[in-house]
């Protein structure tokens, strides 16, 4: 065994020494199918990625690249100078926290309840009904939100009535703003994150699950020792992903809801890049903002993939 | 396995069953609401408090005939439906290109696909893209809404890993008969591979369809290239009725304003509300592979 593998050996490596040629020659039909791929990579993904120089410059799109003015760091410490830093980075942290764990749990506590449903076509008209609200647009969901919140809004005419609320605008109170994303966030998109939940449910042995109940363990203790352990290869997978975006907060809502008159607790990093760079056109910070951004994204990403395989021995990459 | 039914499990079964029809209740009503809004009467709705069950006043269908007979949301319909057709067609053939090509054994295998992958770690941000795409002269280019966003990564991932699954004895059988990489693809492996190719085409349609932030900055001055999203912010978030309302007598403008909203809701909505419970039982196997699988 150990003597077959040390005479390969040579051999192998002498094939892919001169296998680039032989490679181009067997395999040019199918890089010249990527090729459109590549090309779009490079223009639409690491263009960008190069064009993050202007986050160190004065940037004048009539200069471009090459004639805008090096200002080194100043556009950062212009951000993390600024009164907003604070504030931004404290929106953005909670709005995201707050919808990661309150969308994970209630997404599995979902899974779990509809687990327990026996007949086939309730429990597959409930996924259907739940799946729904993921299909309708940003757009659409901001007019619901703004209609149902305004002076004489249902949501506000119910607080009203049942909390005692004061009649107001509830979109011109910062104090409500991160309740209403929220629950929005949850509506449109409790039905759809359990999707993998469910799928993952597949997994959970049948046979274990029986042999339990005839040890005589109830549903509560069964659902804790076998069918949560067998969703957390994907409770985790979906935590890294979820943390390595924590300061992603979809903007796409925010942008459309959101007013001056409650930046206060509704400004996110995302809706500030896009705010100061195509409105104001301050073009320079808002890529110094936005790199930031990315930067952190990616560390957390990487960050929580390593401490989720030290420790839950599960991990994306 | 059969389950006794303990007085506790009765109860449990009674709460769960509730607590489901509840869910399923707060997922339609914000829905069914503006359904019926958009048929009912829009003086008797102005005095009805509540979510409607039910249309309120007599029935009408004025709002609908305001909304299809406007020039502007025929104009954002049209724009909306080549944009969709435009970049789902180019995104399905470019990512089942991409899948194929990262499925095959090169030597250059590895690095595309380590090249591929870091585009979902790391981004150039909004402003860099803006810039790019703006000195590529798409500012005010309807290419803006259907090249940049064609391709995701991911779902190149996904279709490399739905060739990864097939069996390379159909591609070495073909080979023996002289076909090249593109006939293989075409002619083998796409038939094999076409439950994920639908998944993806669902998942670009929604994508595309609901899309508004790229026009909002692309087309902003254009509203000829409008799509359809873009005419439902002015109106639904903006409150700008003035391109519905022009038509109308000043006097019941402010009523028919309520309506006209509902109406266009429903008109921008309703198609992809009807696409979605059909193509169900792909999306969940298409959620299942790229989450699991990575």
């Amino acid at each position: 065994m150990n003597k077959t593998l040390k005479q390969a050996a040579p051999q192998k490596r002498m094939r892919s020494g001169t296998s680039w040629k032989h490679d181009i020659r067997l395999n040019w039909g199918i890089y010249l199918i990527y090729l459109p791929i590549f090309v779009y990579l490079i223009i639409f993904n690491y263009l960008p990625m190069a064009g993050i120089v202007m986050a160190f410059q004065d940037f004048k799109p009539a200069r471009g690249f090459w004639g805008s003015e090096w200002v080194g760091f100043a556009n950062f410490m212009d951000f993390f100078s600024s009164g907003e830093f604070l504030q931004i980075l404290r929106n953005t942290l909670v709005i995201s926290i707050l919808g990661l764990s309150v969308g994970l749990v209630s997404a599995i506590l979902f899974t779990l309840l509809l687990n327990e449903i026996k007949f086939r076509w309730f429990k597959k008209s409930v996924q259907t009904i739940s799946y729904m609200p993921y299909f309708i647009s940003a757009v659409v969901i901001a007019g619901m939100i703004i209609d149902f919140t305004s002076a004489n809004g249902i949501v506000t005419s119910f607080l009203v009535n049942v909390f005692g609320i004061p009649r107001e605008n509830l979109l011109m109170n910062p104090s409500y703003f991160w309740w209403i994303n929220l629950l929005s966030g949850l509506w449109q998109g409790l039905g759809y994150s359990s999707i993998i939940y469910i799928s993952a449910l597949g997994n959970v042995s049948q046979e274990l699950n029986e042999a339990a109940a005839i040890d005589g363990a109830n549903r509560l203790q069964r659902t804790w020792h076998i069918t949560l352990p067998a969703l957390r290869p994907t409770i985790v997978t979906m935590l890294i992903l979820n943390i390595g975006s924590l300061l992603n907060v979809g903007s796409d809502k925010i942008l459309l809801i959101y007013n001056p008159t409650i930046y206060s607790t509704a400004d996110v990093i995302s809706t500030h890049v896009a705010r100061m760079g195509l409105q104001r056109m301050q073009y320079g910070y808002s890529a110094a903002v936005g790199l930031f951004n990315s930067i952190v994204g990616t560390i957390l990403l990487i960050g929580s993939n390593y401490l989720s395989r030290k420790l839950a021995d599960t991990s994306i990459f | 396995m059969i389950e006794k039914l303990t007085p506790s499990r009765v109860v449990f079964n009674i709460i769960n069953y509730s607590f489901m029809i509840l869910l399923c209740i707060v997922c339609i009503a914000p829905v069914w609401h503006i359904l019926m809004a958009s048929f009912s009467d829009p003086r008797t709705m102005m005095a009805t408090p509540g979510l409607f069950g039910w249309i309120v006043g007599s029935p009408t269908l004025e709002g609908y005939r305001i909304v299809l007979s406007n020039p502007s949301v025929l104009t954002g319909y049209r724009n909306t439906i080549i944009y969709v057709s435009a970049a789902t067609l180019l995104g399905i053939v470019l990512i089942t290109m991409g899948g194929f090509a990262l499925s095959r054994n090169t030597k250059l295998k590895k690095p595309l696909t380590l090249m591929l992958i870091f585009t979902m770690m790391f981004s150039g941000g909004l402003i860099p893209s803006y810039i790019v795409n703006m000195n590529l002269g798409l500012l005010g280019n309807p290419l803006a809404l259907i090249i940049p966003g064609s391709i995701n990564a991911f779902y190149i991932i996904i279709m490399k890993n739905a060739f990864d699954q097939i069996s390379p004895s159909f591609e070495e059988s073909a080979k023996l008969d002289g076909a090249g990489p593109l006939t293989i693809l075409i002619k083998i492996m796409l038939p094999l591979v076409k439950a994920t190719v639908a998944v993806i085409v669902m998942f670009l349609v929604v994508q595309h369809w609901n899309s508004w932030f790229p026009a909002s900055i692309y087309l902003s001055r254009r509203r000829d290239l409008w799509p359809l999203q873009l005419f439902m912010r002015e109106i639904l978030v903006q409150n700008d009725t003035k391109m519905i309302s022009a038509a109308e007598a000043a006097s019941a403008a402010s009523l028919v304003n309520n309506l006209v909203k509902h109406c266009i809701t429903v008109v921008g909505t309703l198609p992809i509300l009807c696409v979605y419970p059909f193509a169900q039982k792909y999306f969940v196997k298409g959620v299942t592979l790229g989450g699991v699988k990575e």
